[in-house]
C-alpha cells in the first residue's frame, strides 16, 4: 500500500515533500487536509492525536502516514523516506521558521547513516531552503564532514560546561578532543552562535547546585583557547528545571534569572561579546 | 532664557541668610568638574573630567567619565564612570559593560552610561539627611545604552535605554532593558505608526534610533507611600523619564515591570488634563526622606518639542507633536496627581504667556529640593542656575561665564547644591551678600546713565492705564 500524505492548500514544506517523493519516484496518495481530505485528516487525527503535534501555529504539515509509522514535518517525512528510521537520531522536530530547515541534531544520530544524511540535506538545500545544523560537540566528524561539503548556513553549538563537568552534563562519556574538534568546526560557520545552558549539577554529595559564574568563566575560555577568538557570539541561557526531561531535575529550585548577570561578566573575560539569550531566541 | 548680548555671569544674586548655603558643582562646558561656592568662587576644577552629571561623593570625591565615544558611533556614551578623590586620582571605574569596536577606533570596554547614576546609601544623588552615598564600597545604578533591533517597535536599529546595577568590583548584577517594556509604557496607535516610522532618527553609527531618550534615573528610596502599603512605592523601585517619550515611569525593581506611570498622554483622565501636558522632561525623582515635600515627585518638565502622535499645525508628521515655549518646575503629589508646588513663568513674575518664553529650557536642566525647603533650578540651556525659596522668591543666581568653543553654548546639563562638610579639604568660605543690581540704572563702561536731559509735559495726556491691551491676548482663559 503506498504511503499516505496529509498536506495542506498553498504549503510549500508540502510541495517539497512531494518534490523529494516524485525524485525517489515513491508513489503515495495525497489528502489535503484544508481541502477535499478534511474528513479523511479528520478522522486520521481522531485516532492519532497523540501522534501528531500541535504548535503554536496549529498542525504542522506534511504528515507522512506509511503504515505504522507516523512523521511530521518535511524533514522528518523525507528522512524516513530516505533512510527509514536509520535518520532518526539526526532529525528531530522544530519550530518551522520560514525558509529554513531546523532540528538536525548532530549529536544523536548514527554516524554510519551520514550519506544519507548527507543526500536528504542535499535535497532541501537545492530546493532552495537554508540548514540550521545542532550540535553540542558529539559526533565532531559529522559537522566537519557536512562543513567540507559545504552543507549548513548556520550552527548552533551549545557548550555544555568546562571540559571538567561535561560528562556529567551530558551523562555520559566524553571526549575532550572531539568537542575541541567541533568548536573549531562551528567557528567556521560565519553564521554561528555558541550557547551554554546554565544547567543544574549534581555534585559529589548527591546535591543539586547551578554551574557557578567561575564555571562559565572557564568555559567561556575554552572557547576562547579553541577558537582562538574572544569575540565568538556566546550565549548563556537561564535554565527551566519545570521544562526539563529529566525529571530529577524538575522539582530544583530555578536560578534567579538576574543571577545570570554575573554569570555573564565572568564570561566576558573571555569572550566579550557574551549576552544573555532571550527565551524568545532561538537556542 | 533671553540674554542680551551682553550680559553678567557668575554669581548675580545671593542672600545669605535665605540661602541653604554650600557648594555647587556642574559640568562647565568644554571646561571639565567645577566646583563653585555660593559667591561664584571657582573652589576647584577637575579639568576635562566629563560628567553627565558630575557629583561629589562626602570626602570630596568626584564622579564623572574619562571621555566620550565619538559621536559618529554613538550619542552620549560615556566611555566609563569613574570616582576621583580630591587629587584627581581615580578610585573606581566602571566600562565592562559592552565591547566596542568602532571603526578607525581603538576597540574598547565601555560603560556606555548616559544621564544618570546613582552610588548605594544615597536614591537620588543629592544631599538628604541619613541618606549618604557610599564612597568606599556599595552597587552603582547606572544608565546606560544598548543598540538594539526590535521589530514591534521599529525595523530599524534603536538606540535603547537600560539600567545596570554594578558592584564595586565591577560585576553587573542586574539589568533592565526598556524595549522588553514598550507595551507597558502606553503608547496609543498613532504614536507607535510614527515611532515605526521614526523613531528619532540620529546618524550615528549609520543610523540609530534613540526611541526613547531617557534622561534621569533614580531610586525611589524611603517613603510615606511604601509605609502605607503601596508596593509600586518600594523604595528599591526606580524612577526614570524619557523626554522624546514624555514619560515617567517607575520600575518595579523586583520584575522590572512598570508599577506607576505618568504619559505619554495628558489628555485621558481630568487628573491629567490638570496637570496639563509634561514635554520633554529632565530629572523627574521623588524627594527623597527628610526634605520637604519629601515622597512627592519634582520633574523639570521642559516644554520645547517632544512626543509621538498626530500631525499638527507646529509637527506637519506628528514627531515632536507636543510643543511649548517656557518650562515648568513641577512638584507632583505621585497619587492625586495634583501639582504640589510649581515654579513658572508666573511665579518667576513674568507676564504670562507673552513673556513666558524668559523661563524657559527646551533640553537639559533639573531641580533639587534643599533642606531648608528652597529648590536650586538649573534652567540648563542657558547656563542660568538659580535657588528659589519655597515663596519664589530667587535668593541666588548664577550664569556660567563658560562658553563652548566647539557647541556655542554655556548650557549646564545638571547641577548639584552639596553641604560644605561634604569637602574637607577646604574650610568652608563665609559667603558675602550680593546685593541685586537694579537692572533699570545698571550700565556697562561708555554707556551714557539714564534718565533724560530735558522733559517737557504734553497737555492733555492721560495715564497709562494697567490693562493696556497688548497685540495678544492675555486673558484667554481655559475651559474644562
Amino acid at each position: 500500500m503506498n504511503p499516505t500524505l496529509f498536506t495542506a492548500t498553498g504549503c510549500v514544506r508540502c510541495r517539497i515533500a512531494k518534490n523529494f517523493m516524485q525524485a525517489k519516484r515513491i508513489a503515495y496518495e495525497e489528502h489535503d487536509a484544508l481541502a477535499g481530505g478534511k474528513e479523511r485528516f479528520g478522522q486520521f487525527y481522531r485516532t492519532h492525536r497523540s501522534s501528531v503535534v500541535r504548535g503554536k501555529e496549529g498542525i504542522e504539515f506534511p504528515v507522512l502516514v506509511d503504515g505504522a509509522v507516523i512523521r511530521q514535518g518535511v524533514a522528518a517525512a523525507a528522512a524516513y523516506l530516505q533512510a527509514g528510521s536509520a535518520l532518526d537520531g539526526f532529525i528531530r522536530r522544530g519550530e518551522p521558521a520560514p525558509g529554513w530547515i531546523g532540528g538536525i541534531h548532530l549529536p544523536a544520530g548514527d554516524p554510519a547513516a551520514l550519506n544519507d544524511l548527507e543526500a536528504l540535506l542535499l535535497f532541501f538545500k537545492n530546493q532552495g531552503l537554508k540548514l540550521r545544523l545542532d550540535t553540542d560537540g558529539r559526533n565532531a566528524h559529522v559537522l566537519e564532514h557536512l562543513r567540507g561539503r559545504g552543507i549548513g548556513d548556520r550552527v548552533v553549538m551549545e557548550i555544555k560546561g568546562p571540559p571538567v563537568l561535561y560528562h556529567i552534563l551530558t551523562g555520559g562519556v566524553v571526549d575532550a578532543e572531539e568537542i575541541c574538534r567541533s568548536m573549531k568546526a562551528a567557528a567556521s560557520f560565519s553564521d554561528r552562535r555558541f550557547e551554554t545552558r546554565v544547567a543544574p549539577v549534581v555534585d559529589a554529595a548527591g546535591g543539586l547546585r547551578y554551574l557557578t559564574p567561575e564555571e562559565i568563566a572557564a568555559t567561556a575560555c575554552w572557547l576562547k583557547e579553541v577558537t582562538g577568538s574572544t569575540k565568538q557570539p556566546y550565549f548563556l541561557r537561564w535554565f527551566d528545571p519545570t521544562a526539563c526531561a529529566d525529571e530529577s531535575f524538575r522539582a530544583a529550585e530555578p536560578l534567579p534569572r538576574e543571577a545570570l548577570y554575573r554569570h555573564r561578566t565572568a564570561a566576558r573575560r573571555h569572550q566579550v561579546f557574551t549576552e544573555i539569550a532571550k527565551d524568545s531566541e532561538c537556542g | 532664557m533671553t540674554y542680551p548680548s551682553v550680559h553678567p555671569t557668575g554669581a548675580t544674586i545671593y542672600d545669605p541668610a535665605r540661602c541653604w548655603n554650600g557648594y555647587t558643582v556642574f559640568q562647565a562646558k568644554e571646561l571639565g568638574a567645577l566646583l563653585i561656592d555660593m559667591n561664584g568662587g571657582e573652589v576647584q576644577l577637575w579639568k576635562e573630567l566629563h560628567g553627565m552629571p558630575n557629583r561629589i561623593l562626602p570626602g570630596g570625591h568626584l564622579i564623572g567619565s574619562t571621555g566620550e565615544r565619538s559621536t559618529a558611533f554613538g550619542s552620549q556614551d560615556g566611555i566609563d564612570l569613574v570616582q576621583v578623590d580630591w587629587d584627581g586620582n581615580v578610585v573606581w571605574r566602571f566600562n565592562r559593560y559592552e565591547f566596542i569596536e568602532d571603526p578607525g577606533e581603538t576597540p574598547q570596554w565601555m560603560a556606555r552610561q548616559h544621564h544618570d547614576y546613582q552610588r548605594e546609601g544615597n536614591p537620588v544623588g543629592y544631599f538628604a539627611p541619613g541618606l549618604e552615598p557610599m564612597t568606599d564600597r556599595g552597587n552603582t545604578m547606572m544608565l546606560s545604552h544598548k543598540n538594539i533591533i526590535h521589530p514591534a517597535i521599529c525595523d530599524k536599529p534603536l538606540l535603547d535605554d537600560t539600567i545596570i546595577e554594578v558592584t564595586w568590583e565591577g560585576d553587573v548584577i542586574w539589568e533592565w532593558v526598556c524595549s522588553e517594556h514598550f507595551e507597558e509604557l502606553g503608547f496609543r496607535e498613532d504614536a507607535k505608526n510614527l515611532l515605526f516610522r521614526n523613531p528619532n532618527w540620529l546618524k550615528s553609527g549609520g543610523g540609530i534610533g534613540d526611541w526613547m531618550h531617557i534622561n534621569s534615573m533614580s531610586l525611589l528610596g524611603p517613603n510615606r507611600w511604601f509605609d502605607a502599603g503601596d508596593n509600586r512605592f518600594h523604595p528599591d523601585n526606580i524612577i526614570w523619564c524619557a523626554r522624546e517619550a514624555n514619560i515617567t515611569a517607575i520600575v518595579e525593581k523586583k520584575t522590572g515591570r512598570i508599577a506607576w506611570r505618568l504619559g505619554p498622554n495628558y489628555d485621558e483622565t481630568a487628573e491629567l488634563r490638570r496637570l496639563g501636558w509634561i514635554i520633554g522632561q529632565h530629572h523627574a525623582h521623588m524627594i527623597p526622606r527628610g526634605l520637604p515635600g519629601e515622597g512627592n515627585v519634582l520633574i523639570f518638565d521642559n516644554g520645547g518639542w517632544a512626543g509621538y502622535g498626530c500631525p499638527n499645525p507646529g509637527s506637519p508628521t506628528g514627531f515632536r507633536n507636543a510643543l511649548r515655549d517656557y518650562s515648568r518646575v513641577l512638584e507632583i503629589d505621585p497619587i492625586s496627581l495634583k501639582i504640589v508646588w510649581q515654579y513658572t513663568p508666573v511665579e518667576a513674575g513674568l507676564p504670562f504667556p507673552v513673556d513666558a518664553n524668559r523661563f524657559y529650557s527646551p533640553f537639559v536642566s533639573s531641580a533639587q529640593r534643599l533642606p531648608n525647603g528652597n529648590t536650586l533650578i538649573t534652567e540648563g540651556s542657558g547656563g542660568r542656575l538659580i535657588e528659589v525659596t519655597a515663596t519664589h522668591d530667587i535668593v541666588w543666581e548664577y550664569i556660567s561665564p563658560y562658553q563652548g568653543k566647539m557647541m556655542n553654548t554655556n548650557m549646564i546639563y545638571r547641577a548639584y547644591r552639596l553641604p560644605y562638610a561634604w569637602v574637607p579639604q577646604v574650610d568652608a568660605p563665609r559667603g558675602r551678600a550680593i546685593e541685586r543690581i537694579d537692572a533699570g540704572r545698571f550700565r556697562v563702561p561708555g554707556a551714557s546713565p539714564g534718565g533724560a536731559k530735558r522733559v517737557v509735559q504734553v497737555a492733555g495726556v492721560l495715564p497709562y492705564r494697567p490693562d493696556a491691551a497688548l497685540c495678544v491676548r492675555t486673558d484667554v482663559g481655559e475651559t474644562t
